[in-house]
């Protein structure tokens, strides 16, 4: 019998090995059957069914759904809103973590741990939390104005119920997932290939474009990717912080279902937003499978 | 590319403002009694408002239910991932790959988008606000914990141990139970700590598939947030965040980059 589970860690015993893979693999197939059948149930099937209800219009194939999707200004504008606050919060959230990883990077000692856990505090927070805590420490009166006009400061104008609410809020949950990923992606850079570009008179600047942000490319796509799904398919975020219009997908379709009880136009939006979500997982997975075949 | 000791304690003290300061002000408010403009601090202080709380069963009764909606979904789905990922690690079956790599693509899909499109089919069954229906609806957040953290706990257990137990004569089972599930434990333990929690503050299915009928703690949140009386939201976050941030302290070890990107990023 060829190598049995050696590679993959799967374990025979000596008594069953003689019929052990016919076993073994109705075993094994009976065990995932569970999850993988609630996959199914409640994932697979609901899209499935829903994509192909957005195409029927009495039982005849018709696009038109996609037509009026399309066609109405103030849902574009909400499809181009969530677009644009995904792309924006996400660049903006790469960017800062970008600049702590380096500092972590580059940095020992006390200061350096703190910084490493604030960047990860978001972890443990929770959506719904952070969201009610930006409400309170940015909205009027909050105690982030409060402490303004301690300095002197009193022409503070209010991130809530406009977009930099949500966008504030979504660069705040997103700094720890770059930060791991980038900081294990630095780890990787040595320490002499820096130095001798420093010995060769490379400034800072030159060392980032160069030597840094070249071996970093695919943890940057793969953290851009993840966030920028996060956020477009978000709902308690834009719920809490977000102007009353234009709304992000994930609002627009609660307010399409519950308040305007029209099934059908929600499921379009939702759809889109599948579709548009599946694009970009599709170039994470790719860009994922790819990082691991280079490792092996 | 050395940077002063100065310019480390600016983003310091810039990353303690933009960190814990949302979450200060709130803590600050479930402790004050009085809090007006424009005062920097509370000016009178008590626990005024946990005792008011406490005794009102509109409050109550969404804890309660979200700790039955949660104990329950999380236990069931420990109960039906943790073999299978035990399978996944450690059995060969065909379309082995396929099936685990299900399980990641299953989050590229956006979740409010596939709630509509569960919500409309139970719109139809007549289960839209049955507390079963959220319960099933909410083990697909735990899904992912369940299967990817105990699949690789179970693949990192060396399977010398147990090979030299198997050729001393032990069984399958008397393996698994004194060997390899000891090992596995505190992943286990971890991967049910995480599920739990992103049960307790889902948002989405709770409203999508149980409002108006089943009202959870996090919806109670989302209306109490709205009124007029700050701190009743303020001392509920603090109520049930503190038990929860403590808890996923204690499993951050498993916590790492690539369990983050599958489970909290898409």
């Amino acid at each position: 019998m060829p190598d049995l589970g050696t590679t993959s860690g799967g374990i025979a015993p000596r008594h069953t090995q003689r019929t052990g893979l016919g076993l073994q693999a109705l075993a094994g197939l009976a065990l995932v059957a569970l999850p993988v059948g609630l996959l199914v149930t409640l994932i697979l099937w609901p899209t499935v069914r829903m994509v192909t209800a957005t195409f029927l219009i009495d039982g005849n194939l018709s696009s038109d759904r996609y037509f009026a999707f399309f066609n109405d200004t103030y849902t574009r504008a909400n499809l181009r809103y969530t677009l644009e606050m995904g792309l924006v919060s996400a660049v903006v959230a790469l960017a800062i973590s970008f600049g702590i990883a380096l500092y972590l990077r580059f940095s020992a000692g006390r200061i350096a741990t703190l910084i490493h856990g604030l960047s990860l505090f978001p972890l443990f927070v929770p959506s719904i939390i952070i969201s009610y805590a930006l409400v309170r420490f940015l909205g009027p009166n909050g105690l982030f104005q409060l402490m303004l006009e301690q300095v002197g400061f009193t022409h503070y104008r209010t991130p809530y119920l406009t977009p930099v609410g949500p966008f504030l809020a979504f660069v705040w949950e997103n700094i720890p997932l770059p930060v791991l990923v980038l900081s294990a992606g630095l780890s990787q850079v040595s320490d002499h290939a820096v130095e001798a570009a420093r010995d060769l008179g490379a400034k800072a600047p030159r060392i980032l474009f160069e030597i840094l942000l070249p071996q970093m490319r695919r943890s940057l796509l793969i953290a851009f990717a993840l966030i920028f799904m996060g956020i477009i398919g978000a709902f308690t975020v834009p719920y809490m912080l977000g102007p009353p219009a234009p709304e992000m997908m994930s609002v627009f379709m609660q307010r399409t279902l519950g308040n305007l009880h029209d099934p059908e136009s929600a499921q379009v939006q939702a759809v889109v937003l599948m579709v548009i979500s599946s694009i970009v997982g599709g170039f994470y997975i790719a860009t994922m499978v790819k990082s691991s075949e280079a490792v092996r | 590319m050395k940077r002063t000791p100065f310019g480390g304690l600016i983003l310091l003290v810039s990353m303690g403002l933009a960190m814990l300061g949302p979450i200060v002000t709130v803590i600050l408010w479930a402790f004050a009694v009085k809090w007006r403009y424009p005062h920097l601090l509370p000016t009178e202080w008590g626990l005024k408002y946990w005792f008011a709380m406490f005794g009102r069963e509109t409050v109550i009764t969404p804890i309660l239910t979200s700790l039955a909606l949660t104990s329950i979904a999380t236990t069931t789905a420990a109960l039906i991932c943790w073999p299978a990922a035990y399978a996944f690690a450690r059995l060969k079956f065909p379309g082995r790959q396929l099936l685990l790599f299900s399980f990641i693509a299953a989050q590229a899909v956006p979740k409010f988008a596939l709630f509509v499109s569960i919500a409309v089919i139970f719109l139809k069954l007549g289960l839209v606000g049955n507390f079963w229906g959220v319960v099933v609806v909410q083990m697909l957040s735990a899904v992912l914990f369940m299967i990817w953290i105990p699949t690789a706990a179970f693949r990192g257990i060396p399977p010398a141990l147990e090979e030299a137990a198997f050729d001393l004569g032990a069984s399958r089972l008397r393996v698994f139970v004194l060997i390899t599930l000891p090992q596995a434990m505190p992943a286990l333990a971890a991967s049910y700590v995480l599920a739990f929690v992103s049960i307790l503050f889902e948002v989405d299915s709770a409203l999508l598939i149980g409002a108006p009928t089943i009202t959870t703690m996090p919806l109670l949140l989302m209306t109490l947030s709205a009124q007029i009386i700050v701190q009743e939201a303020a001392v509920l976050c603090v109520l049930i965040w503190v038990p929860c941030a403590v808890l996923l302290l204690l499993s951050r070890r498993f916590m790492t980059a690539r369990g983050i990107a599958q489970g909290f990023g898409a």
